[in-house]
Parts: structure tokens; sequence; C-alpha cells
């Protein structure tokens, strides 16, 4: 760990979730358990033995897209709020060698606390207290507005936080999920504490909340404790608003902002499948074939036409209401230009690309061939067998996946994604990548100097 | 549960089933010795079906000699160059990742894989990595990549002052060389500087192997002892061991044209013995890590920053300990006399008795997170090796920790917190006199 900072889904842990190798995951029939609470509390209880430590992630069905204009970064600074300045035994946290943290995304607001196993209790009680029991001082939200216009600003100077804030803005332009999760630094400033509490008895209810504990216990035990903890929480009767689908712009768009940097930076973006949509296990794997993993497809093509070409990735964000697919370029500034123009064309070629060793009729040529769908497809093996590592990894994945599926049966995922073929990668690429209502944003250092 | 919701469970998880096993937990490291004669620490973890092996040579930008930067993170990137073409394809198609490491006193080459597919990822980079194809062509080209990663590295903020630092305190040599080495020194080297470094440090005497896997050990030793058994048997490579001294000058100023300055103040610390890691890490635990650290109140209260935070960093010959902030360029000078009140306090008060049991809870359960995955495991077990504590303090740290008083706590902060041996940085915008 180098830094202790809030993440933030999507855009704050931009150009850290780029090198993340895990597609969205969530665990097992076995040992899991999934139990819903009288007050609607959805929870998964999960061991996971190997070292003595108890990961408890809730998250609630609220983000940027529950916001308005008028209260664009309420729930960014409700989150800081109600980890740093509000009610519950901070002091029991640092005691218990807790670790916590929390994020906001466009879709939902996540909690999260590690420690100890012996102290699993106290983990429990703890986002009790903090999440649900939360009230907050004036003064006290007035010193974190402080805080947050901080992070506004060392986002703004990092050209990949920025650039991956802007590309989402654009791509999602007109639906609530092109408001920054950040905020408007005018609402962030104007906000009131009667406001924030208001949005609190809103939307912290146990029933738009899910809960996953992942770790070193035993499942019987942590279910009645679980119970014993949160099941005197009130049913709040909380009925979700239901959002409309995005709209893909029907038009590309282009940004370019400059700052006091050497390295140039490409972010492309494109309209891509929700979370539920059946076209996501394609989009997956096709986003590994082209932007992931080992010397990828988009990788090679740019990298053998411009040699000014660093670093490339590509990540496919999912949201309830809607997805995109966002690839990341850093590449010397003179080139930006034609790197941008080579990254587009391979990407709109997309759909007619030979993924497998199959799609070549010619058995010279299909001796020949580099396979990316089975490549792609062993990454997603390796990502998924990577996160299972990780605790805090593993409880939010569950989370997620508790409060944005809306599929009866939606298969189970290595399966899902074996059965991709090469058609599907080109039917995947040709619908999504073949139109023309793309994102464009670069950062490239400032014209004539510093300013 | 009732039947209802154990159904409804059913089909919600049936979505995203990995087939997670049980965790049948992970058994405590070993080291045993190859038939060539190369150490293995071996740990078995089941918690995955993934394996991480690291071939580590010892050396890294400690062993770098002067006016040859970044000789070690060239040579250990080309110690990685596959050349045919339809073997890297193979590791391609198989999800094998191969990466390396060019840390302060080791380089590592690293091979992450599913495990089914460990044997075809050892054939592989055992034969590059014992022989690799080190052209001039291709030490040109891994040139061109090391000017771009420095200037990735110089565009932020905390990795360029952390360069600057390690180089101020080691006197731009070995540790304190410049990683992605500088404009000249890249002119310099040439491919048989390169040769000679990788003939030093990549010989059987000097390596060592660390892996972390759920196949059992004899699988992995068979096929480490099966692979790379070409590695030529010279005299082990000495290491360097330097300590960090304070620069003539201790003020580092690098101007950016930023809305937003970096301050940091960084310290020299004692070589690493197993007590004074802990003392460092507890130090570094007390001073930024997490609410209710103390730098926690220059956000908290004073409003300064939204980034507080520390940074340890251990070479054989000693440590360096970096405290920082990120602030509004407007608030620097306000920052950097809040920063050096936390630290000078610190130093007078010492460390209160319940804030020393925080800090050991929580750097404790902190370095369990750090190694429950395989990766970052592997290069702790791999660090502690070559810093001389043995890998055996990854379990043993937390006993470390705990062995530590209020009195021995509190003298080596008075020790190491000494201003007078501090480096201040500041990365941002130029003050008013660099502007005339």
């Amino acid at each position: 760990m180098t830094r202790f900072s809030r993440w933030i889904l999507a855009a704050g842990l931009f150009p850290a979730f780029l090198a993340l190798p895990a597609p969205p995951l969530a665990g097992a029939l076995d040992p899991g358990r999934y139990v819903v609470l009288e007050n609607g509390l959805r929870v998964f209880l999960y061991e996971k033995r190997d070292l003595p430590l108890v990961h408890v992630v809730t998250g609630f069905d609220l983000g940027s897209k529950n916001e308005t204009g008028e209260t664009n970064g309420f729930v960014h600074l409700l989150e800081h709020a109600i980890l740093f300045r509000g009610s519950g035994d901070r002091a029991g946290l640092r005691r218990h060698g807790a670790y916590f943290n929390g994020s906001t995304g466009q879709d939902l607001a996540v909690f999260e606390i590690s420690l100890p196993s012996a102290h699993a209790g106290f983990a429990l009680r703890s986002q009790k207290d903090i999440l649900f029991g939360f009230d907050l001082d004036p003064r006290e939200l007035e010193a974190e507005k402080e805080v947050v216009l901080e992070e506004l600003g060392e986002m703004e100077d990092d050209p990949d936080r920025a650039a991956a804030d802007r590309v989402l803005r654009e791509i999602f332009a007109g639906h609530p999920y092109g408001r920054s999760v950040y905020g408007d630094r005018g609402v962030i400033a104007a906000a009131t504490a009667e406001g924030l509490l208001a949005f609190h008895r809103r939307f912290f209810t146990a029933d738009n909340a899910a809960m996953a504990v992942v770790g070193d216990f035993e499942t019987g035990e942590m279910e009645r404790l679980v119970r014993e903890v949160f099941g005197d929480l009130p049913r709040a009767g909380h009925a979700a608003a239901a959002l409309p689908m995005a709209v893909p712009l029907g038009k590309d768009s282009v940004v370019r902002l400059e700052k006091d940097v050497t390295e140039g930076t490409l972010y492309l973006a494109f309209p891509a499948p929700d979370y539920n949509h059946p076209d996501g296990y394609a989009m997956r794997v096709l986003v590994e074939a082209l932007g992931r993993g080992i010397n990828p497809l988009l990788s090679a093509r740019l990298r053998s036409e411009r040699d000014t070409v660093q670093r490339v990735s590509m990540s496919y964000l999912e949201f309830r209401y809607g997805g995109a697919a966002v690839v990341a370029v850093k590449a010397v500034p003179s080139d930006l230009a034609a790197v941008e123009r080579t990254a587009l064309s391979v990407l709109k070629r997309a759909g007619s690309e030979n993924y497998s060793k199959k799609d070549f009729l010619d058995p010279v040529a299909e001796m020949a061939a580099f396979d990316f769908l089975e490549s792609a497809k062993n990454q997603i093996r390796f990502s998924s067998g990577q996160a299972e590592e990780s605790g805090l990894q593993l409880a939010g994945s569950f989370v997620r996946h508790m409060l944005l599926n809306t599929r009866e049966k939606p298969g189970r995922y290595l399966d899902e994604i074996g059965r991709i073929g090469s058609g599907d990668l080109r039917r995947t690429a040709a619908r999504y990548f073949g139109r023309a209502d793309h994102v464009v944003v670069t950062v490239a250092p400032r014209r004539g100097g510093p300013k | 549960m009732s039947l209802r919701t154990g159904r409804r469970a059913a089909l919600l998880f049936l979505g995203l089933g990995l087939g997670l096993r049980a965790a049948a937990g992970a058994v405590p490291p070993e080291r045993t010795v190859l038939a060539s004669g190369i150490p293995l620490v071996f740990q078995r973890d089941a918690a995955s079906a993934v394996t991480v092996v690291a071939l580590v040579a010892p050396g890294g930008r400690a062993a770098v000699p002067r006016g040859q930067d970044g000789l070690a993170t060239l040579t250990t990137r080309l110690s990685l160059e596959i050349p045919d073409e339809e073997k890297v394809r193979d590791l391609m198609a198989q999800a094998t990742r191969t990466s390396f490491v060019c840390a302060e006193d080791f380089s590592a080459v690293v091979v992450e894989c599913l495990s089914e597919n460990l044997e075809a990822a050892l054939k592989v980079t055992g034969r590059i990595v014992t022989s690799p194809l080190l052209s001039g062509l291709r030490v040109a080209r891994a040139k061109e990549l090391l000017s771009l990663y420095a200037r990735e590295e110089a565009d932020d903020p905390a990795s360029a002052a952390h360069a600057a630092v390690l180089a101020g305190f080691f006197g731009g040599v070995g540790v304190g060389s410049a990683l992605y080495g500088t404009e000249e020194s890249l002119k310099a080297v040439d491919r048989k500087d390169v040769q000679a470094f990788y003939r030093s440090r990549f010989v059987r005497s000097s390596v060592f192997f660390v892996a972390v896997s759920d196949l059992d050990p004899g699988t992995v030793r068979g096929l480490l002892e099966k692979s790379f058994s070409g590695f030529p048997a010279a005299a082990p490579a000495a290491l360097a061991a330097a300590a960090p001294e304070p620069p003539a000058d201790r003020d580092i100023r690098l101007n950016r044209d930023t809305e937003r300055a970096f301050i940091g103040r960084a310290f020299p610390l004692p070589a690493p013995s197993v007590r004074d890691h802990a003392l460092g890490a507890l130090l570094e635990t007390a001073i930024g890590r997490g609410p209710g650290s103390r730098l926690w109140r220059l956000r908290a209260e004073e409003r300064l920053a939204y980034t507080v935070d520390s940074r340890l960093t251990w070479t054989r010959g000693g440590g360096v300990l970096e405290v920082f902030l990120e602030t509004s360029a407007d608030k620097a000078g306000r920052a950097e006399e809040a920063l050096d009140g936390v630290l000078e306090r610190l130093r007078t008060d010492g460390l209160p008795a319940g804030e020393l049991e925080a800090a050991k809870a929580m750097a404790a359960a902190g370095h369990l997170r750090a190694v429950e995955g395989k990766a970052a495991r592997v290069r702790l077990l791999a660090g502690f090796e070559v810093l001389g504590l043995g890998f055996g303090h990854v379990a043993g740290l937390e006993g470390a920790l705990d062995a530590v008083s209020g009195e021995a706590v509190d003298a080596y902060i008075k020790s190491v917190l000494a201003p007078e041996r501090a480096i201040r940085i500041v990365v941002g915008p130029a003050g008013p006199a660099e502007r005339k």
C-alpha cells in the first residue's frame, strides 16, 4: 500500500483499475451462504480461511446516478463525511488494526472494513454504527468540504484521472452517469448538513443495501452474529428509482486538454453493454483480446505502427444502465494525433478480425495465427484465480453483484465466458466499435511552456 | 436460512460462480536447495490455481556503477526478451505473464501463470533467462522504453520526489542512481556493459528462486531444476550496502506548473535488523498510515490536504522514511510549517502507549493484507531474504512488532527524526524567488 486515499469507482481509480486484471466476479455456491434479513438487508457470507482476517463490505444502491445538477457531489461528500466525520468508535478502528475505506461510483456507494478475524464482531458493529447511525455536525462538514475540494484539485492535476473523469462525462452526456462522481465544486461548497442528512436518510437503509463478509470464520456463527448486529435495523420500504438506459451520443466527441506533463495521454471511449446485457460476456472477452493481458491485439497493432507508444490498456465498465469500453494510451506527445488515428482505425476494424485459429481455412495460416480468443479466455481464468486471493476484492465483487444483477439465471461466469466464440467477438466489436459515437480525450504538454 | 432464500442464493450466485475451492490455507514457506545448488524458498498455498515464481538476482540498483544509471533495469528487462515469436505466442495464449522488478538491492524475473501451465511457462522463460539475446538492437530498443518510463516517473510528483530523495541520500550512486537512467547514462551504456552486468549477477552462486503455488513442492522443484540448469557457476557477486547519508544540500525543489504542491520530508534510517525493521514499520504507521495517524490531523483538522501519507524504503545499508502531503499551491507555506510541527512534536513527546499499541495492530494487520496475494508475497519473501532478514520474517514480523517497547520506539523516533538529517522536498509551482 503506498497511499491511504479513498478510491472512487470508475473515475477515481481509473489508472489503477486499468491495471487490475480481474473482470467483475463474485464467488461460489459452496462454501458461501446468501441470506436476506427481515429488514431487507442482503447478506453473503463466504469463508476464506487462509489468513486470520475478516473483510466486510457494505454497498448501497446509491451513486452519482441518483444525483441531480443541484446535488452533484452529494454522494461523494456524504461518503467522505460518513468515513471521516460521522459517528462510531473511530479510535477503536485503529486500535483493532482496521483498514476502512469507501468508494463512490456511478451506481453504488461502497464501504469496506478489514481487520484480524478475532475482531469480527467489532467490524460488524462498527459498520452498523458508521453507516446506519450517521449524524453530522455542520462544522465537521465544512472541514470535510475542503478535503474533498483538495481531492478535486489532485484529480485535475493528474492526467489519467482527469482524462478518465472527462471521457466518462462525455460518453454518458445527457444521462445521470454523465455527471462527475467527484462532484461539482459549487454544489460541494454550498452543501449543508441537513441536505446531506436528508440524502442519507433516504438511501442508507437496510433494504437499499447489500453486505458481504469474507474471511476466517465459521459460516453459521457469522450468520448468527450478522443477524444479532443488523437484525434490529428497520425496513424502510425503500423503492429504488428506475433510470432510463444510457443512449449513445450519436456523434463523436473530442476534448483536448493541456497540462504541465511530459508524456502524452489518450483516452478513447465507446458505448458498451450494461451489467445485465447478454453482450456483456462477449465484451469482456473482446476487451481482453484487444487491450488487456500480454500483448493484446490493439497494443500489438499500435506498437507495430507507432513506436512512440509506451502503454496501452483497455477496460470495460459495466453499469446498471449502460456501459463503456475505454482505451488508455501513453505515448510521446508529438505523436498523439497519429496514435489516436491508428487506435481508432484498429478498433473500427475489430468487427472483421480473425480472433481464433479456427477462423482460418488455410491450415498453414491457421498454424501461424495467434489465437487471441483462447488467450483472452485464459486471461480471464487467470485474473479470476488472482482475485480469489484477495478477501476485500471478493467481498466487493459479491456486493456489486447483489446490487446490480437483475438476471434470474445469469449462468456461471466462467462457463459463459467459455462459450464465447470468435463470431461473438466480431459481432460485438461491429455493434459497439463500428459506430460514430466515440469519445476522444487527450492530455498533452501545455503549448508555450508553463502558463 | 429459509428454503426460499436458499434457492435464491443458488440462482444469484450461479451467475458468477467461479468454482472457488474451500481455501485449504497456506503452509509456512520452506527453503530447500535445488540440484543445481540454487536455493528455493517455496510456499504452498491453495487459495488459487495460480503459481508465481521469481528468479531473484541480488544486486539491483545498488550494484549499478557510477555513471551507468539504468543499467540494472536495462539488463533485467533484456533478460526477459524472448526472441522466439512462437514461444511468446504460446505463453500469451496460456495467459502466462512475465515481468521484471528492479528493486534497490535485487532484480527479479517474475512468472505468473495458471498452475496447469507452469511447465510450459518455465520451459520458455528458463531458456531465455539463462541465455538472453543481448544484441545491440535490443539494447537500443530497451533504452527507448526506459526513457518513456522515466518521463512517466517525472510526471508523478510522489514518484519524482521519491527518486530525488534516494538520489540525495545515496549521492546519486547505486540505490541513488536513476532507476530508468538519465539521457547521459543511457547514451554511455552499451551492449558490453549489459553483458558484463548480466554475467556478474545472474550466476548460480548468487541467484535464488521464490515460488508460491497450489502445486506440491516436489513438482515445482522438479520443473525449476529442469528449466533453469544453465546458469554458469561463477563466483558470487559482491553486494553493496551503502548507508543513506544526508547530502550537503538538503533542500530539493522540483518546479512544476501545477495547481498543487507536493511537500515532503525524508529521513535516513539504520540498516534493517529484525528489530529495526519493526521499528521502522511502526514509525511509518504511526506517522502517516490512515485515519488517526499523526499526519491525518493535517487533513482532518487543518484541512490542508487530501493525500497525507508515509513511505518506507529499505536497502541493505539502511532505510529511508518519507512523509508527505499534497496541497493547493496557496497553502504550501502553511503546509510545510504544519508538517514540520507534527514531526517535531512526535520527536519531542514520543509515542504514547495507546498510540503505539494501535500502530502495532495496524502494522500487523496491514502486513497480513499485504501478503494475501501470491505475487506481493513473493516479492516480500524475496526482499526479506536479500535484506538479510530471512523469508521467515514474513511470518515473524508480527512478533517483532509486538516485542517493541515504548522506550525503544521513543528512542528510535528521537534518533531518526532529527531535522538536521532530513531532506526537505517540494514538487510544485515555483515560489516567488524561483519565479524571478
